[in-house]
């Protein structure tokens, strides 16, 4: 999801009211058609509601009686719990591995294999283990966000930057100012992209977790609406899980972009002025 | 321009045949009255490195370094000159004889004594003036004569107006500079420095190494200065190390003799060139 495809959103940057137009006409026009194919029954219109329908199922959805919240709320919940505890534990553990050059040769074929081993695919085991309920969610979610961060701060940590390593040894610094001011700011872009990939994956974890091991969320909402051939309703709850997507996106973008400000313009733009001002009043 | 006498170590033959070049070369050292100024400040007698059971990067170097004298360590690669360098910073461990500084044997790396590499390892998420700070954090806390210090450092190197950039937006050139003016931060008497402009194109290579020139004078720093290229060590130095590889050693010793300051026109001049073929000589019979 880069900039330039964001309506309204120019590759400058620069907003354009024809552009904006033109992405509505198109929009207009997807609907319509899906409209008239569904109205028409060219398309069953009981597995494909017609927009219309969608729109006017939000109402019990959010308005009354607004059962949605409170299955946002345990998937938020779950996704969020998650990816905390799955993205702290991947960094600490890859941060504990990266230290010791033997730990690291002896674990690396057991990170691979786990690394090729689709996560998803242990929720029925997880499941086993910890009964059906939060817990096994929990579990699932933690297991899919693990990785990404694991995988990444362990990279980030092994491509550390010799010749800087060797320039702060001749400064004379410690072990701890090498790994403080050098290794952790130089692996922090890997990290990042680790932890956003982890948010990308939790989501998914989460609604994956609540299919089969959940009395509530999102998934659970989704699978009893489906059930019951409540299309519409099904299709608006997916749209909520779409905008809950991209706002998480959203967010974890723009963290990435204030933590690794250097690597782009206009955050390195902002540090400057930050940072002349500091330096100016010492 | 004085134009001396060009002096051609008598041991490299021998050094070739048998490795006894020590006693030669540091008779010719304390012998030759052109050697400028002072005291002895590096001394290196026998120093040998090995890396592993075989491998010989370094084979008894046997010289001496004075103060403010400028060297330049010359030869192809593999023929130690970086690992001599390491050595003297302390950054890795002499395998046989003995290597001193200011008297002292070198068994770390030291505050008075600075490195430059062919990187300019400034990082990426500091301005360039905290890039400069960095050596002065690392042992205190920075204080606003540092920060004075630091900006008049940038203003030498000609940076001024970049202090509060990141390293990512200046050229390859401008970051070799800050590097520069962050090694003078250190506030080091003796400057390693490890073909500092070596991956710059020829233009700012050539205006670098005139600035450099400038500001070691200014500083009244002892400068080591590894390089592939003749003319470059020639231009800079009052000495040149001559080392050739398998295994690393140095061949010959040759004094420098052009006056000071230097201007690149020098390099088209005939004495110059006498010189550079000299040095070339030294590397061909090396090959044989």
């Amino acid at each position: 999801m880069e900039h330039e495809t964001i309506p309204g959103i120019g590759k400058s940057g620069t907003f354009s009211w024809g552009r904006i137009a033109k992405h509505m006409a198109i929009l207009f026009v997807l609907l319509a058609v899906w409209e008239y194919v569904t109205a028409t029954g060219i398309a069953d219109e009981l597995m494909f509601p017609q927009p219309t329908e969608i729109v006017l199922s939000v109402w019990p959805l959010y308005g009354s009686p607004g059962i949605v919240w409170y299955h946002l709320w345990v998937t938020m919940a779950t996704v969020l719990a998650g990816f905390v505890v799955g993205t702290v534990l991947g960094i600490v553990l890859a941060a504990l591995v990266g230290m010791s050059e033997s730990t690291r040769r002896y674990l690396q074929p057991y990170i691979i294999i786990l690394e090729a081993t689709p996560r998803i695919a242990m929720g029925p085991l997880v499941l086993a283990w910890l009964g059906f309920g939060f817990g096994a969610k929990l579990a699932i979610v933690t297991l899919v966000c693990f990785f990404a961060p694991f995988v990444n701060t362990l990279t980030g940590i092994l491509s550390a930057n010799e010749p800087q390593i060797e320039l702060m040894k001749s400064m004379g610094a410690s072990k701890w100012q090498i790994l403080t001011k050098a290794m952790v700011p130089d692996a922090m872009p890997l990290i990042m992209a680790g932890i956003r990939l982890a948010m990308a994956s939790a989501l998914g974890g989460a609604l994956v977790a609540e299919f089969i091991s959940s009395n509530d969320g999102m998934g659970v909402l989704m699978q009893n609406l489906t059930a019951v051939l409540n299309m519409p309703a099904a299709f608006a709850t997916l749209l909520s899980l779409t905008i809950v997507g991209f706002i998480l996106y959203r967010l974890m973008e723009m963290i990435e972009g204030t933590v690794v400000f250097w690597q782009n313009d206009d955050g390195m733009r902002r540090a400057s002025r930050r940072r002349e001002k500091y330096w100016r009043s010492l | 321009m004085t134009l001396g006498a060009v002096k051609i170590e008598p041991g490299v033959k021998k050094a070739q045949i048998g490795g006894k070049l020590e006693q030669s070369q540091n008779d010719q050292g304390k012998m030759n009255p052109s050697s400028p100024r002072g005291q002895t400040v590096i001394e290196g007698q026998g120093v040998s490195k090995l890396f592993g059971e075989t491998v010989v990067a370094l084979d008894g170097a046997t010289f001496n370094v004075r103060k403010q004298q400028f060297i330049s360590l010359v030869g192809p690669s593999g023929c130690g000159k970086s690992t001599l360098l390491r050595m003297i910073s302390g950054l890795i461990p002499v395998s046989s004889g003995t290597l001193e500084l200011h008297g002292e044997l070198v068994q770390r790396p030291r505050p008075d004594v600075g490195m430059m590499f062919q990187k300019p390892t400034l990082l990426a998420w500091r301005t360039i003036l905290e890039n400069v700070l960095l050596p002065t954090e690392l042992s205190r806390k920075v204080t606003a004569e540092d920060r004075d210090h630091a900006l008049e450092l940038l203003e030498l190197v000609g940076l001024a107006d970049f202090a509060f950039s990141f390293p990512s937006q200046l050229s390859g050139g401008m970051q070799q500079r800050a590097a520069l003016a962050r090694l003078l931060q250190t506030g080091a008497d003796v400057l390693l420095l490890d073909e500092p402009f070596g991956a710059l194109d020829e233009f700012t290579r050539e205006r670098l190494n005139v600035e450099l020139l400038r500001i070691v004078e200014k500083f009244e720093r002892t400068t080591l200065f590894v390089t592939h290229n003749i003319q470059e060590a020639i231009f800079l130095a009052d000495q040149v190390f001559v080392m050739t590889p398998r295994p690393g050693r140095i061949a010959a010793v040759i004094d420098v003799p052009f006056e000071r300051p230097r201007d690149p026109e020098l390099m088209q001049s005939v004495p110059f060139n006498d010189l550079v073929g000299q040095v070339r000589k030294i590397f061909g019979n090396a090959a044989h």
